[in-house]
């Protein structure tokens, strides 16, 4: 329903009345959310013009892109990934552990890491039918405590290099490469949620199990194909975010951005009942929310308040998409 | 008590879903409610019952006209409604759930004694035999439905609204639900019966009001208004429903078995099904509630693994079977239960009817949109699903048309046999005929169709053959040339009844 092709027809839905203006609006909260905040940025936020205020906001963008794809991608299917920021994590510190190998080893080795424990979420979600919910909170706490056991709890500096060098600092057309790589990314899964077997039957595991089952969709090899993909897409992450620091760093690279990824794409209109995913919609809330930290940073506002600012508004626009369903 | 609605109209925006109806329903009375779908039925019930307010009209409580502000408010003045889909626990046990949120206590703590004590002597008043303690979700749907009868009136209804309550019964069970209603009619409880099955109404009723598009087209005793008249008031048109067999299925297997099962077990639900169905034949599966209709369906699907038994199609045994590969064989299976089993709810209509031949459509797993949308309009025209568009949401089609969709799924995969479990269930009238003539065509084409039905009358016009299951086995066969009602119930009361308490 709510995929990219769609979200563009939308509209002809005719928002005749103030009634149909206010329900179109509240459909599309995420994308007035965004223009609005960006709009007050833009007038009333110091510094937030500087282009490379823009430019360090997409750097910080592109990996929380692409956790959300493997978030929206889950939650599609009524279930939920918890183990992203972890296992973005175990990436990086995977990264540090095999520096000696060269970058050309590294960092594959980091993108396959995050297969690796997707792939072990994916089994116990679909063959031995943990709740995601568990099996993600599991692997949440063992990755983050294997990657601080792998390089001792401390950060490794990147030696320099290129491949480092381009995915960490590269900016093309102005705008940092690894963002190019994160919108390129979600236009595939976009695509392939709206277009591919495969995405359809996420979506329609999602939407209702048993009817899937009974229709001959392959459930267990879907949810797995689900889990493995927000895997290898949070071990991409941990790779960027790490050339991005320019360090392998167990503790800090990917702590807590499940909850960013989990509050993006449910803000960008994929409900936690599964069923619908809007890919548009995530990347939408992942700058939504990234602006919205760089906004508080900008004005000067206390860490603490600003978490709790964050909590409300995140609050409220949850509260419109519900209203907007 | 005495329930009225006066020219009541309801509008949802533009849309008009009641344009004046009057209902009027005293106390001990028994008031069949009828209409095709979107006549306005359910909108009426949410109107008294206090989910809606109406646009127009009023509601009158003994002759005092009264306003339900809420549910909670029509429940306190004592009308309340008993829903086609249970919404009780099924975890709990039968007195938690008459007790729901009004648990009698004892100090902090729920006085399970009394509670338990207070259930069985509503239980007995309406003659289930249903233990107190039972978990819900052991019981039957149809005696899970007659407990949430009996939690609507311990609450204090005064009039009993039954939306659809015998949609999932059969035989035995629809007398239970008959004995409950004389119940009621017995303790001065008004009754509004809403159920698209013409006998039980004429059976039941002491009046009958009839919608069409909103309006009340006819009330009157059953007397006054003989079945054809009925269904013409229906239908908004003259028309019969007459549907004789067809001439494929009057007799028996014919050639090979398309389809044979060699005793099928699974766990203590299917206990040794035997059964073959040919070419071009329609085998009615029979049998009570509880008498293992869906589960042997399900077994022999693979939705359910099967314990042991031999299911063979045109000669290829299906071993190990799982809904992938039974519909890679060439098995269908359309389920009961279409919102639970069958639609992708929030999903469109193309989305719906193509999900199990989505790889057919795909080329290197790209789906081709243009292909479904071709295989949609196919199915919309041959089964005349009445729809805007393949992008249409499935919600927003009656659940006549859903079906159809369904159906068509089930279809979309060419298969060599279908099973149909119950595909008329609460459909409407048009619906049902529609479905009948798609059935009959599937076996004029070769296809070997095994179908139940909870409609006896249902099966024997369907049915060229039928197989009565009992507790799980088959009890017997009979053909349906010339078989009346009255000669099915024989056969099925010949049968030892149906274990479900």
């Amino acid at each position: 329903m709510s995929t990219p092709v769609d979200v563009a027809a939308a509209p002809r839905v005719a928002a005749t009345s103030l009634w149909g203006a206010a329900a179109w609006l509240k459909a599309r909260s995420v994308y007035v959310a965004f223009a609005l905040l960006v709009g007050f940025d833009m007038l009333a936020t110091p510094g937030f013009q500087n282009p490379f205020a823009v430019r360090s906001l997409l750097f910080t963008a592109a990996p929380l892109i692409l956790i959300a794809l493997g978030q929206s991608l889950a939650i599609g299917t009524r279930g939920i990934d918890l183990s992203v920021g972890s296992v973005m994590g175990l990436a990086s510190a995977m990264i540090g552990l095999s520096l000696g190998a060269g970058a050309a080893v590294a960092l594959p080795l980091g993108v396959l890491t995050g297969l690796a424990a997707g792939a072990l979420n994916g089994a116990l979600v679909a063959l031995l039918g943990i709740d995601p919910l568990i099996s993600g909170l599991a692997l949440l706490v063992a990755a983050r405590g294997l990657a601080q056991a792998m390089l001792g709890g401390a950060r490794v500096n990147l030696p320099p290099g290129v491949a480092y060098a381009t995915l960490g600092r590269a900016v093309f057309a102005g705008l940092p490469l690894v963002a190019i790589g994160a919108l390129a990314v979600a236009g595939l899964v976009g695509f392939a949620v709206a277009r591919s077997v495969w995405g359809r039957r996420v979506v329609f595991v999602g939407a209702s199990r048993t009817a899937s089952f009974l229709a001959g969709v392959p459930v267990r090899r879907t949810l797995l194909l689900v889990y493995g993909a927000s895997g290898l897409l949070a071990g991409l992450a941990g790779v960027m975010a790490t050339a991005r620091l320019g360090a392998a760093d167990p503790n800090y690279i990917g702590a807590g951005a499940e909850l960013d990824a989990i509050a993006a794409a449910v803000i960008g209109g994929t409900p936690l009942s599964g069923g619908r995913i809007s890919i548009l919609g995530s990347v939408f809330g992942v700058l939504l929310l990234t602006v919205l930290d760089a906004s508080f940073i900008m004005n000067d506002v206390n860490g603490n308040y600003a978490q709790m600012l964050k909590a409300g508004f995140i609050i409220a626009a949850l509260y419109l998409q519900r209203s907007g369903g | 008590m005495s329930l009225e609605a006066r020219a009541v109209t309801k509008s949802f925006g533009a849309a008009m879903a009641l344009r004046g109806v009057s209902l009027a329903v005293a106390a001990g009375e028994v008031h069949g409610l009828m209409g095709e779908n979107g006549a306005g039925k359910s909108t009426l019930i949410k109107i008294l019952t206090g989910f809606h307010q109406p646009s127009g009209g009023e509601l009158l409580l003994d002759g005092q006209a009264v306003v339900f502000d809420s549910p909670r408010a029509a429940q306190r003045l004592g009308v309340a409604a008993v829903y086609q889909e249970i919404n009780l626990i099924p975890e709990r046990s039968v007195a938690a759930n008459v007790f729901l949120g009004r648990e009698p206590r004892q100090g902090l703590l729920i006085d399970r004694r009394r509670m338990e004590a207070e259930t069985a002597a509503i239980l007995a008043r309406f003659g289930l035999p249903v233990s107190p303690r039972a978990r819900l979700a052991s019981l039957g749907l149809g005696l899970q439905q007659m407990v949430s009868i009996a939690r609507t009136v311990s609450l204090g209804a005064r009039v009993v609204i039954l939306d659809e309550p015998s949609s999932a019964l059969s035989g035995a069970e629809v007398e239970v639900l008959f004995g409950v209603v004389e119940a009621l009619r017995r303790d001065g409880i008004g009754v509004v019966f809403v159920s698209h099955r013409l006998s039980e109404c004429y059976r039941l009723c002491d009046r009958l009001t009839v919608l069409r598009d909103g309006r009340t087209v006819a009330s009157a005793t059953p007397a006054e208004l003989p079945r054809e008249a009925l269904i013409a008031a229906m239908l908004g048109r003259e028309g019969g429903l007459g549907s004789p067999p067809s001439a494929v299925a009057a007799s028996g297997p014919a050639g090979a078995a398309r389809l044979s099962v060699r005793g099928l077990h699974w766990r203590n639900r299917v206990r040794d099904v035997s059964l073959e169905v040919g070419s071009g034949e329609i085998v009615g599966l029979a049998g009570l509630l509880g008498a293992g209709r869906t589960e042997t369906l399900k077994a022999l699907f693979g939705a359910e693994r099967p314990d042991s038994g031999t299911i063979r199609l045109d000669g290829r045994a299906l071993t190990q079977p799982s809904p992938s590969r039974s519909l890679g064989l060439g098995l269908g299976f359309l389920s009961e239960d279409r919102r639970a089993e069958g639609i992708f709810p929030g999903l469109s209509v193309r989305e719906n009817l193509t999900a199990a031949v989505l790889p057919r459509l795909a080329r290197f797993g790209i789906v081709s949109r243009r292909r479904q949308d071709a295989l949609v309009s196919r199915f919309v025209a041959s089964l005349g699903i009445k729809t805007a568009g393949p992008g249409q949401a499935i919600g927003g089609l009656s659940g006549g048309n859903q079906q159809k969709v369904l159906l068509a799924r089930c279809l979309s995969l060419e298969p060599r046999v279908v099973m149909l479990d119950d595909p008329t269930r609460g459909i409407d009238v048009g619906a049902k005929a529609e479905v009948h003539r798609a059935i009959r065509s599937l076996a004029e084409q070769g296809l070997g169709v095994l179908v139940t039905s909870s409609e006896i009358e249902e099966l024997l016009a369907l049915a060229g053959r039928l197989v009565v299951l009992s507790e799980g086995a088959v009890a017997g066969g009979m053909s349906t040339a010339g078989a009346e009602p009255e000669t099915m119930l024989a056969l099925l009361a010949a049968a030892p009844a149906a274990g479900v308490a």
